[in-house]
């Protein structure tokens, strides 16, 4: 009797170990998603990831779900501070019960948060965070859709060695995981090519810029480069402007939440000639599934164009819902399986993950940032060219194969 | 810093000699059975200016403090600092360009008048009604989408000062229905512990107001246009007096204001007169002061203490709803926007001496100036505005560690 007894409890206990992942496939499935929606976060990204998150898992239930079950979406504010983003990421994990989750816009809140969601075992896409140490520590369940920081200030420095009459360079940078090391790199890149730089350091969030600026008017600049988020990059566009070192008066390259035309303008009504990065394919090379996505984004928002961190933030929850589909599994381990060995087509282009576990950096000769890294987000700079303008009608200047116009240099 | 060495060891050698001024001197009076009550300070001041060429004679010879004993070395203080930056420091361009340095002060100047506006509304409320309000980084922040909305949604076209009328109207009522409403109970003794109800409640204030204000407005940054818009105009003709843009006026060659700020400090001017004449010259005005004075006596000679407990935290408000109004065509505008002017505030009015309303104007002036020598004269560009919020907090540390009533408060 007894014998009969334990063996029926270890078929049992057997039973609900092999059933767990079934468990968690509980319908409906739910995806965290990660989102500045207060400040100091950048607001305006927070809230177009959201709508795009939203579209994502829309779409997903009306092609009949996940695994048979519909997706819920668990958006939470991480207001672009790393201590709410270790919050909420413990939030979803612990009480929402996500089985992995999309967006994310700070790459300090990334930093903070990613170690929570790797120890947890719960996969995580970030959509737009830049800092190279989110991949370069090779966590088993960090993904990332956004460029890496180092190749964006590569690009930035690339472009102003091809800006004419550049020789000094000021970078304004906010103090975060995403400024400091950004500016230091872009620098790094203008040294070499002979330009000389200096970086001015504020808080995330700042309002007031006055000081710095009359101190950056002093320095004389041909150009300035902005790595800042939000607000905060309206607020220094427009007062530059004010100083008459603004985007019309020297080359300035915005912060990409310049290409919410609508939003930039009002709180920037200065800010002709502002050249600004766009991440993911540029609109001359559109996808039927891109156009598809901007549509859809278009009617839901009422904007004019889709940003490129909408683009990722619908990325990153479809490219992990084909991943359970894939993996027949709400388990961490297999989603992450199946991630390694994904072929999305999406809106940024087809997304892969070649260096992994079974594809490592050192086994593929390359550095550990561009582990678990979509590598070929396209990164583009374009140019607003006439005041009011829509980011969807300004040309993409630089780099020349993307090219759809001429730049227009305000020092010429 | 070229000659960093040389400036630490004198303030080395200032804070050596200040710590040995304020007790040698301090000693010295005592023992010869004088007023002791300023002692410690000038001899902190004698010392750190001085050295020992100024301690021993003032030891020896113990003069009455006037006036004069007690401002002179200060300025001593000051004179001697700034002339140690200045030799330690000379490619510094706060000491090489002098259009620059005139700049960085008007724009304090400017900046601290609206600051002192904003920090004047909260001194009153301390003054009259004894609490601090935790909810005036939201009357700012109201003040300001008042405006907004006024000017850009509702109503285009309008005359931007009478939405500045209608923002202070709103606040005005706003607060003294709030004062009715949730602060009655401190006076009564309706509640045990009136000041941490009062903290609690103005708390609550703090998160309904700006929730309310995101709930039905959305989180997204908003900036009314300027009020003026100058058109171009040069005097005489190269503009060597007098030049103005859209957005920036140029005196001198020299010194560069925005248009939008000006506007913003010469309301606050205005406004600040007619606080004057509203305090000194109406019988309401000097009923509040009376009741600031002593509230016992104000009501023995017919005064109703509640009314005025109104009247102060409306007015309180609407100062703050002022600041608030004026600057939203400076700044891009959230709901989370007055949290920073509010932490401001709080420094200011503890600087310039909790309950002061000279002081708390003062020391908003005194911030102004402080955070533009800041952000323009420290030598490492990465930190220069970085540690803006710490600069404040450095002199009313000092402040306090001298004079613990701030600069001009008064013993309870």
């Amino acid at each position: 009797m007894k014998t009969r007894f334990l063996t029926t409890s270890a078929v049992l206990a057997m039973t609900t170990a092999l059933a767990a992942p079934a468990l968690a496939a509980d319908c409906p499935i739910k995806i965290g998603g990660l989102a500045p929606l207060s400040a100091p976060g950048s607001v305006t990204g927070g809230e177009a990831m959201r709508a795009a998150m939203r579209i994502a898992v829309d779409e997903i239930n009306e092609a009949g779900g996940v695994l048979g079950c519909p997706v819920e979406l668990v958006v939470v504010d991480t207001e672009g501070l790393p201590e709410r983003g270790r919050a909420v990421m413990e939030r979803l994990i612990t009480q929402d019960n996500v089985v992995a989750v999309g967006g994310g816009y700070h790459s300090s809140v990334g930093l903070a948060s990613k170690g929570i969601a790797n120890d947890a075992g719960i996969p995580v896409v970030f959509a737009e965070t830049w800092n190279d140490n989110i991949t370069a520590d090779q966590q088993r369940f960090i993904f990332r859709l956004a460029p890496l920081s180092s190749e964006v200030a590569a690009i930035y420095a690339n472009f102003a060695v091809s800006a004419p009459g550049v020789e000094k360079v000021v970078i304004i940078a906010e103090n975060t995981d995403y400024g400091l090391p950004a500016s230091d790199m872009t620098r790094q890149g203008l040294e070499e090519a002979g330009i000389s730089t200096t970086i001015y350091t504020v808080d995330i969030g700042t309002q007031d810029f006055s000081g710095i600026i009359q101190r950056i008017r002093a320095d004389r600049p041909d150009m300035i480069i902005q790595v800042l988020t939000g607000e905060a990059a309206y607020n220094f566009t427009q007062q530059a402007a004010e100083a008459g070192i603004g985007p019309g008066d020297l080359i300035m390259t915005c912060d990409q939440n310049a290409l919410e035309s609508a939003a930039f303008w009002q709180n920037v009504p200065d800010g002709n000639l502002c050249f600004m990065n766009r991440i993911g394919l540029p609109v001359a090379a559109y996808t039927e599934r891109t156009t598809a996505f901007e549509a859809a984004y278009v009617a839901a928002t009422g904007k004019d164009a889709a940003e490129s961190y909408a683009m990722e933030a619908y990325d990153s929850i479809m490219v992990i819902a084909q991943a359970i589909n894939e993996a027949g599994s709400t388990d961490g381990d297999a989603i992450v399986d199946a991630l390694e060995a994904i072929s999305y087509d999406g809106v940024l282009g087809t997304i892969t993950f070649p260096i992994n576990s079974s594809n490592t950096p050192e086994q593929a000769g390359v550095e550990a940032k561009w582990w678990h890294q979509f590598p070929d987000p396209a990164i583009t700079v374009v140019q607003y060219q006439v005041t009011g303008q829509s980011s969807v009608d300004a040309p993409v200047v630089y780099p020349q194969v993307y090219q759809t116009g001429e730049p227009i240099w305000a020092n010429q | 810093m070229e000659y960093s060495l040389f400036f630490w060891s004198v303030m080395g050698w200032m804070v050596i000699w200040g710590a040995i001024g304020g007790s040698l001197i301090r000693h010295a009076y005592f023992m010869r059975d004088l007023d002791v009550t300023d002692a410690r300070r000038v001899g902190v001041a004698v010392g750190a200016a001085t050295g020992p060429f100024g301690l021993i004679p003032l030891y020896l010879k113990t003069p009455k403090l006037t006036r004069v004993w007690k401002i002179a070395p200060w300025l001593g203080v000051l004179g001697l600092f700034l002339l140690t930056f200045a030799l330690s420091d000379p490619g510094n361009v706060c000491v090489s360009s002098g259009s620059f340095l005139t700049s960085q002060i008007a724009n304090g100047l400017i900046m601290g008048t609206i600051y002192g506006l904003m920090a004047l509304g909260l001194a009153l409320i301390f003054s009259i009604i004894g609490i601090v309000s935790f909810s005036h980084g939201e009357f700012y922040m109201i003040g300001g989408m008042v405006v907004y909305y006024v000017t850009a949604v509702l109503l285009p076209g309008w005359n931007p000062l009478l939405a500045v009328m209608m923002a202070c109207a709103l606040t005005f009522c706003v607060g003294a229905l709030f004062e009715r409403a949730f602060l009655t109970p401190i006076y009564d003794g309706r509640v045990e512990r009136p000041i941490e109800y009062s903290i609690l409640v103005t708390f609550g204030l703090a998160f309904f107001l700006q929730y309310l204000v995101q709930g039905l407005g959305g989180a997204n940054p908003v900036k009314a246009d300027a009020f003026i818009e100058l058109p171009r105009w040069r005097f005489p003709e190269d503009g060597s007096i007098i030049a103005t843009s859209r957005a920036n006026i140029t005196l001198f060659d020299t010194i560069f204001v925005s248009t939008p700020r000006l506007m913003a400090a010469v309301v606050s001017i205005l406004a600040l007169l007619a606080l004057i004449w509203f305090l000194f010259r109406t019988w309401w005005g000097k009923a509040l002061r009376a009741v600031a004075q002593d509230r016992q006596a104000a009501a023995v000679t017919g005064i109703d203490p509640r009314i005025m407990n109104m009247l102060a935290f409306g007015l309180g408000c609407m100062l703050a709803g002022l600041a608030g109004a004026v600057l939203v065509q400076a700044f891009s505008w959230l709901p989370q926007t007055g949290a920073i002017p509010a932490l401001r505030s709080f420094v200011i009015i503890v600087l310039g001496g909790l309950g002061s309303l000279p002081g708390a104007f003062i020391g908003g002036i005194m911030m102004g100036m402080i955070e533009a020598a800041g952000a323009g004269c420290i030598p490492d560009p990465t930190r220069a505005a970085a540690y803006l919020p710490a600069y404040g907090m450095v002199v009313l540390t000092l402040v306090l560690l001298l004079k613990p009533t701030g600069l001009f408060g008064r013993k309870a």
